[in-house]
């Protein structure tokens, strides 16, 4: 794998996680300017977006450790724990129109932004992980590094904020 | 004349309609995306070897070092060692009469860059003694990681001690039976193992080592 291509996916994935970021802060301030109604907005649609970055997120994390070979650390597998299944319980959900599935994958995208949440922090505190590097795939240490900030920690954080924000505006879709 | 029907909010026309221009206008984005992705993802071509060394170790191994605990290799003699820093100059862990420290450092490792400031500002204050020689030797070295080539961080940070680079696999750290990074061992005169650490020590752990050096005993 060439360097090049890692760098490109580095950048597609970062400039990505940007963008759902502040889309994330948009709906959320048109939801505080709107009140209730602001969910018509997306509708159907939030529970479809919400799959994409699911399986946007998961196709990603198995593209750095499957393809270019980054062995995920322990935090990271959390919080693989928690995205993988969201790609097949939204689409699921979506499919079936089934406004309840937001209840069954609110707390997964909660739990994994939790675990991302503590990942960013280790990776500026390092010593919350103990006094040294494990010499293979410590949690402290980034992967990558974006911008000046951003590594994978923090672009699995972006996926579970956007995904939850979806979720809060997904009404059940009336025939 | 005729007139465009427009689709009535909420029919299943309209919300076709809508679908499909969400439809486009993700495409859309995301191939803006893409474009800007590839527009600069441009880094120039890199010599691979770049931060590795072809060290020869001779000797047998120390057993891995399991944190926290005491080292049960005290008292064996440790490999020796002939390589070289990053300009080809020749550096060597080898019985030649004089203590040593060696500290084995990985340039990704954040505990790595908050230790050697710390080892440099020490070395500086004139607190590493005549009679103790330090060693580092940079490892674990890898390209994609944040903070390579190693050599870049150490000149950057003005790191004064003989430095050797270690092979692609890690040939030095494994014989001397690393299990973190930084990571400390004592050797005396005869490069005889004295106590080996793992972690972040401060400057009280290195004044510690020292002490251990020169006492010649583990």
């Amino acid at each position: 794998m060439s360097a090049q291509t890692i760098l490109f996916f580095n950048n597609l994935f970062a400039i990505l996680t940007l963008v759902v970021l502040v889309a994330a802060v948009g709906l959320v301030v048109y939801r505080l300017v709107k009140g209730p109604d602001a969910a018509a907005l997306l509708d159907g649609k939030a529970i479809w977006l919400a799959w994409v970055v699911a399986l946007v997120a998961t196709v990603g994390s198995l593209m750095y450790s499957e393809w270019f070979h980054f062995v995920p650390c322990r935090l990271c597998w959390f919080q693989r724990i928690a995205m993988y299944p969201l790609a097949i319980i939204l689409l699921v959900g979506a499919i079936r129109r089934e406004a309840v599935v937001k209840f069954y994958a609110m707390p997964i995208a909660l739990i994994g932004l939790a675990v991302s949440i503590y990942h960013n922090v280790v990776q500026f505190y390092p010593s919350l992980e103990g006094g040294s590097c494990d010499p293979l795939n410590p949690c402290s240490a980034r992967s990558i590094e974006m911008f000046g900030f951003m590594d994978l920690p923090f672009m699995a954080g972006a996926a579970f904020i956007v995904i939850a924000v979806l979720l809060a505006f997904y009404t059940k879709v009336k025939e | 004349m005729t007139q465009t029907k427009k689709p009535k909010p909420g029919t299943k026309d309209a919300k076709s309609k809508s679908t499909l221009w969400w439809i486009i206008g993700g495409v859309l984005g995301l191939g803006l995306i893409v474009a800007l992705a590839a527009s600069i993802a441009t880094e120039p071509e890199v010599d691979e070897t770049v931060g590795f060394g072809d060290p020869t170790v001779e000797g047998n191994p120390l057993p891995v070092y399991a944190s926290g605990t005491q080292d049960v290799a005290v008292g064996l003699p440790a490999p020796t060692v002939t390589g070289a820093d990053w300009e080809g100059n020749p550096v060597a862990i080898e019985a030649d009469g004089t203590s040593k420290i060696v500290l084995f450092l990985a340039h990704w490792c954040p505990h790595c860059q908050a230790e050697v400031p710390r080892v440099q500002d020490w070395v500086d204050a004139g607190n590493l003694p005549d009679d103790v020689e330090l060693i580092s030797v940079a490892t674990s070295t890898d390209r994609s990681r944040p903070n390579w080539p190693p050599q870049d961080w150490l000149v950057e940070e003005g790191w004064t001690s003989p430095v050797i680079m270690d092979d692609q696999i890690g040939t030095v750290a494994g014989n001397f039976g690393m299990a973190g990074t930084p990571f400390y061992v004592v050797l005396d005169g005869e490069n005889n193992n004295l106590g080996r650490v793992s972690g972040e020590i401060g400057t009280e752990g290195l004044d510690a080592l020292v002490a251990l050096a020169q006492s010649g005993t583990g």
